[in-house]
């Protein structure tokens, strides 16, 4: 799936789902959620106080271990882990990580490549480091969907239903009580979306 | 009586203090400098009869003159509330652009004003909008809500109402409201595509078309005394205005002055500020504590109240 390949905006006037359609393309660019989206369609029904919206996701990557960013030495004689850093982009989780656990005057950081542990059990915790995880796109992603949801929505609508699943988000907002059938009715958005896709 | 007219002076700092000069032996009222760098901007009044002689000045110091229609008058850019979904973008984009012809804005965000049915505003912000000349509404992009749901924050409103929005509709289909501007609806983005501009030129074009009626409203009744005298008093006479920090301490509105001073501390000597003709600022305007922080709002009022003006 290609990122926006469906991005429909609905409403009984034209103009003002022109207007709808650039809150959505701007919110989206600003939380930087374009590349995870692949299909997304928002209907509006003001004189209904409502706002329907379905997602399909596109495939995320998997949850990053430090394994995957770095190797990891341990040096027994030395008491020390020596990682080397491949990846960049993770260092702050990673060093969030390792000052929880070793405390900051144990790790230093020789250069901008390098992070070296003092424990006095380095093989064992090379071990658990090899599988402990750093990162996990999936839940900035929910995040910044929930965020994405409430930033599009008219302010007013402060009744709201949402189900993250898979990789599906639905999300049903309105002024009053919501009623069954727009839950159900932005369910069957999503099956038709995930059928047609294309658009 | 001199007529004044409101002019924006943007120049270097060299020297720019000639220029004052020359205005306050003209009779001119300067009534905010704004220093930043090596520039200075200097929003004035100026008597209509002078102005070739300020602009002969100006001219030698290489500054610009140009007219600042929207001098003087104090405007309230209400959006429904203070959340992400109108701020920046558009709220404060409008108060910026009404600010470029020399008004001042005050941003006002309601408490409970968004959505439809649930929308409203309660008294204490009502009060608060109608101390300044003009409110400017800024709502959304559906037409169902503007037309029917929205009007209701209207109610109690005293001032002209000036609503912006997303829809092209029509000043008449919109209840209550004094002008409707379209095409600046809610935005997540700033302000500067071909037609967001020109919407936003309109509008500070038909606010100083509103303001312009409110002055030739006034003009059949005059007020007692120029608010802009009556400011310029206020910096001779209470000194402690010289040390307020906040932007504009003396705001200059159409028919008074908002005094950024506290309320219970120098009301008195506000009320005893003398003018030359024996006579004291309590004997022309009303003096209240303003629903703004606690500043001193002069409200002054008009000849046939007064019996004279000066």
């Amino acid at each position: 799936m290609d990122s926006l390949e469906t991005f429909v905006v609905e409403s009984a006037i034209a103009s003002e789902q022109e207007f709808y359609r650039k809150i959505v393309e701007d919110n989206l660019s600003s939380l930087k959620l374009v590349p995870a989206i692949g299909r997304i369609k928002v209907v509006l029904r003001p004189e209904d106080s409502l706002f329907q919206m379905v997602i399909i996701l596109r495939n995320m990557g998997t949850k990053i271990m430090i394994s995957d960013i770095s190797d990891i030495e341990a040096k027994p004689v030395a008491h020390e882990i020596v990682i080397s850093i491949k990846k960049e982009q993770y260092i702050p989780e990673l060093l969030g990580k390792l000052w929880e656990r070793y405390e900051r005057a144990n790790i230093s950081q020789p250069d901008r490549w390098t992070v070296a542990i003092h424990t006095d059990k380095p093989e064992e915790e090379a071990a658990f480091l090899k599988e402990t995880i750093i990162a996990d796109p999936r839940h900035k992603l929910h995040e910044n969907l929930v965020d994405f949801a409430i930033r599009v929505t008219p302010e007013g609508f402060r009744v709201r239903y949402h189900l993250y699943k898979g990789n599906n988000f639905i999300f049903v907002a309105s002024e009053e009580a919501l009623k069954h059938e727009w839950i159900e009715e932005a369910e069957v958005m999503l099956e038709k979306l995930m059928e047609g896709g294309t658009k | 009586m001199a007529i004044l007219l409101p002019y924006l002076y943007t120049g270097g700092v060299y020297k720019h203090g000639l220029l004052i000069e020359l205005l306050e032996d003209l009779g001119g009222y300067i009534i905010q400098k704004v220093v930043t760098g090596t520039e200075v901007n200097l929003i004035m009044l100026v008597p209509e009869k002078d102005i070739p002689i300020l602009k002969k000045q100006s001219d030698e110091l290489l500054g610009v003159m140009a007219e600042a229609p929207l001098t003087g008058v104090e405007i309230a850019v209400i959006s429904p509330t203070l959340a992400s979904h109108h701020l920046p973008h558009s709220a404060c984009d409008i108060a910026e652009n009404l600010r470029h012809p020399g008004a001042n804005t005050n941003m006002i965000g309601l408490a409970r004003g968004m959505g439809r049915r649930v929308s409203l505003s309660m008294d204490y912000e009502r009060r608060l909008i109608n101390e300044h000349d003009i409110a400017v509404f800024t709502f959304g992009s559906f037409r169902d809500c503007i037309i029917n749901k929205k009007p209701k924050l209207f109610e109690g409103i005293e001032i002209p109402i000036v609503v912006t929005g997303g829809p092209d509709l029509k000043t008449e289909e919109v209840p209550g409201a004094d002008l409707y501007v379209g095409n600046i609806g809610r935005t997540s983005h700033r302000l500067r595509k071909t037609e967001e501009v020109s919407a936003l030129e309109k509008l500070n074009v038909e606010v100083g078309k509103i303001a312009d009626n409110i002055r030739k409203e006034q003009s059949r009744d005059p007020l007692a005394v120029l608010p802009a005298r009556a400011m310029k008093e206020i910096e001779n006479q209470v000194p402690a205005i010289q040390t307020v920090l906040s932007p504009a301490p003396l705001t200059l509105q159409l028919n008074g002055v908002r005094v950024k001073l506290p309320y219970d501390e120098f009301h008195e000597k506000i009320e005893n500020l003398e003018f030359d003709e024996g006579v004291i600022l309590s004997e022309l305007a009303s003096v209240s504590r303003s629903k703004m922080k606690n500043y001193i709002l002069i409200k002054i009022k008009s000849k046939s109240d007064v019996g004279f003006a000066i």
